[in-house]
């Protein structure tokens, strides 16, 4: 916690001593950055710190919608919700569908992100053609997107199966069954998200020196070992970053449950978030808050674990 | 201070806060609020009223202010979608209208927090309304406001389909709805002869009516405990899982305008839905000689229940023309001014007595509904509905599409709805 050094004047002056010297000039600069930085400190504290703090002590308690004008007449509970929320069956169906988004998404979504990447890295023409298309996705409302991929992935008259039909395949209604509907969101949860890390991964690719490639080329390394032994290495703090945002990311997954299959069939859709949402709405703010702070806590977690995991090795 | 030390203050400060005041329990019932004074209303109402309602209420209560020249009524259009936020908001810091239209399901919530004040007494008959509808507004054995309009399930089915299934007459118990659909299928060509909803949202609405046919009651007298653990009920949860199990009706949830094109393309035989959908049928090219609606049957051919739903109208804690916000009331829920607002907006009317002259008394399709409401019910109207509701949804769907065993299930409805309690 202490490791910051800064680079203090010998013996520090005591403190209200009219000897401390302050330079005018800093002076002025501190008071200018005040003044500027306050409008965002307020908004910043009144909007996001107080809510958060707010909604932490809230997980504390047992308050329900019903409470709200007497938010302060209510019973502390310490970890009871905390503890509930580790026995609710339902809690602990939505931690393994999060899972499974974020062990199948992230993988995927890195993967066809870097292939991606890789393969515009070497194409000379029709580069903002494609870069364009596979960023599209991206920018496009998310609910415009997953309103699309349902009537994509529709039992009768879909395109998916229509597709499959003429291949003399009957596909399943593919957000109707158990097994499917996961994998489905997570596919196309891949086909909208790898746009982002496409393009931060083809910033970092630009930045692989060509004498190393080359250099590596004459020593007679193939095209998968020059991949492997230097795009990858001097990708590595990309990957990083890619990794934990795309993390982030599933493990808040929502909307595209909320509009292709309302949580369902049979609760196999809804994730952590989805949980959190159905008890805020049914007034339940301890027991929403105290969720949310388990989601918070998993992310913390894993940021910290893929940092470790990815970090560089001397 | 360090971040985490400044943190760890203000959570301690916050929880000291918290300890220094415990809930206190209101107990007993709440009494009705006292009789309104006599003579005209005075002053400004503000009303919050939403979707159609609210854009027509204006206009509409031009009559009113003629009526009472003192008074102006100020109608706010709020957003369905956005209402019930900013209903809680207003009841929370104690800025609210002096009346606004409340969703039937929300009445619970909004009175348990101490927003709506009881209706005083007097202020109109409770008899004069369909008594499922009068019941939503009922807290913990207090009334918080007056039942406004309303809507119920009936049974939509295809008239020529089931002309040649020959059923010339609608099914009048569940062995003949049985049968029906079975004949929608077979003789009809249907693909599903009485398409219900597979669980999820809302599925309790079209499940709970044939258990409240069955005479299964959700609690008990006084409204304190869940008594959804029944024979009654199990019965019904068989009965409406069987229509899943025989390939009458389909096991996925249907897209937004599957089920009205499949109902004109004759893919679906029947289904049971709201007044609204009589519009939506048509639209989707259903003619008006090839459907009709039908009360739902009861188990042995007596009149089946229904579920109850719409809106309430409710006087605010916090108002502060009171007296003239219940005139208001008193006004808008007597029978001509609903009948009058029928005619504007289509609103079916919570008043029994506004059925008995005009097109409600005359049209054979809103008679159905009509004589649906007076056997209709409304679920428990406690703060916690909703929750529990969303878990009868998701035990629904088990029964229908996981084949979980009825008595099963309804055990797991009882121990869910009691560990979620009332809230009351």
């Amino acid at each position: 916690m202490s490791t910051r050094t800064s680079p203090a004047p010998a013996p520090a002056p005591e403190r209200g001593t009219p000897t401390r010297h302050v330079d005018p000039m800093r002076r002025q600069q501190a008071i200018a950055a005040w003044v500027l930085a306050v409008p965002f400190m307020a908004l910043f504290l009144a909007f996001t710190a107080g809510p958060v703090l707010a909604s932490l002590g809230m997980s504390f308690t047992d308050i329900r919608s019903t409470d709200i004008r007497n938010p302060f007449g209510v019973e502390l509970v310490g970890l009871a919700n905390y503890a509930d929320l580790l026995t609710d069956p339902l809690f602990r169906k939505v931690t393994l569908n999060t899972t499974l988004y974020l062990v199948l998404g992230v993988p995927l979504t890195m993967a066809a992100a870097l292939a991606v990447a890789v393969g515009l890295n070497r194409l000379t023409r029709l580069t903002g053609f494609f870069r364009v298309g596979f960023y599209l996705p991206v920018v496009t409302s998310i609910v415009a997107v997953s309103v699309v991929w349902k009537f994509l992935l529709r039992d009768n008259g879909g395109l998916v199966n229509t597709a499959l039909g003429g291949l003399g395949i009957d596909g399943p209604g593919w957000l109707d069954s158990t097994t499917t509907a996961l994998p489905s969101l997570v596919v196309m949860a891949v086909w909208r998200n790898f746009g982002t890390l496409m393009v931060i991964f083809l910033a970092a690719l630009q930045t692989v020196p060509r004498e190393l490639v080359e250099a590596a080329e004459s020593d007679g390394a193939g095209g998968w070992g020059r991949f492997r032994h230097i795009t990858l290495p001097i990708l590595r703090p990309t990957l990083l970053f890619g990794a934990v945002i795309t993390s982030i990311g599933y493990l808040q997954f929502f909307e595209e449950a909320y509009v292709m299959t309302k949580g369902g069939p049979l609760d196999s859709t809804r994730s952590v978030t989805f949980f959190t949402f159905d008890q805020w709405g049914y007034g339940n703010y301890g027991y929403a808050s105290a969720a949310a702070y388990l989601l918070f806590l998993a992310i913390m977690v894993l940021t910290a674990l893929q940092f470790r995991l990815l970090r560089e090795k001397d | 201070m360090r971040p985490t030390t400044t943190a760890i203050a203000l959570l301690t400060a916050t929880s000291l806060a918290l300890t220094a005041c415990g809930r206190e329990d209101s107990g007993g019932t709440e009494a009705q609020s006292e009789e309104i004074s006599g003579g005209e209303a005075t002053g400004t109402i503000e009303v919050w009223a939403m979707g159609t309602e609210g854009e027509v209420l204006q206009e509409f209560s031009a009559d009113f202010e003629e009526a009472n020249p003192d008074a102006t009524v100020e109608v706010t259009a709020v957003p369905w979608e956005s209402a019930h936020d900013k209903l809680a908001g207003a009841i929370a810091s104690g800025e609210t209208p002096d009346v606004s239209l409340i969703g039937t399901t929300w009445m619970g919530e909004f009175a348990e927090a101490g927003g709506l004040m009881p209706t005083p007494d007097n202020l109109v008959d409770e008899s004069d309304f369909f008594p499922g509808a009068w019941d939503s507004t009922e807290v913990g054995g207090t009334s918080y406001g007056v039942p406004w309009y309303v809507e119920t399930r009936v049974l939509y089915y295809r008239t020529d389909l089931a002309d040649k299934a020959g059923w010339s007459e609608a099914p009048e118990s569940w062995d003949d709805l049985k049968q029906f659909a079975q004949d929608m299928e077979s003789k009809g060509g249907a693909e599903f002869g009485l398409n219900l909803q597979p669980g999820q949202t809302g599925s309790w609405q079209t499940m709970l009516p044939f258990a409240w046919s069955n005479g299964a009651s959700l609690t008990n007298e006084e409204g304190t405990e869940y008594t959804i653990d029944s024979p009654e009920t199990a019965e019904a949860l068989d009965y409406y899982a069987s229509f899943f199990e025989e390939g009458l009706s389909e096991t996925r949830l249907l897209d937004l305008g599957e089920l009205e094109s499949g109902f004109a393309e004759g893919k679906y035989g029947s289904f049971i839905s709201g007044p609204w959908h009589t519009g939506l049928v048509e639209e989707a090219g259903v003619t008006e000689e090839q459907y009709t609606v039908a009360p739902l049957p009861g188990p042995d051919g007596s009149p089946g229940s229904s579920f109850v739903g719409g809106g309430d109208l409710a006087v605010f804690n916090d108002s502060e023309n009171a007296d003239s916000a219940w005139k208001y009331v008193q006004w808008l829920s007597e029978p001509e001014t609903q009948q009058g607002f029928y005619d504007e907006v289509g609103d079916l009317p919570a008043v029994q007595s506004a059925w008995e002259s005009g097109e409600l008394a005359e049209d054979p399709q809103l008679q159905v509904f009509g004589q649906q409401l007076e056997s209709a019910q409304s679920p428990p109207a406690v703060p916690t509905w909703e929750q529990v509701a969303g878990a009868i949804d998701s035990i629904v769907e088990q029964s229908s599409k996981g084949g979980l065993a009825s008595d099963e299930a309804v055990a797991e409805m009882q121990s869910k709805a009691s560990s979620i309690g009332t809230g009351l």
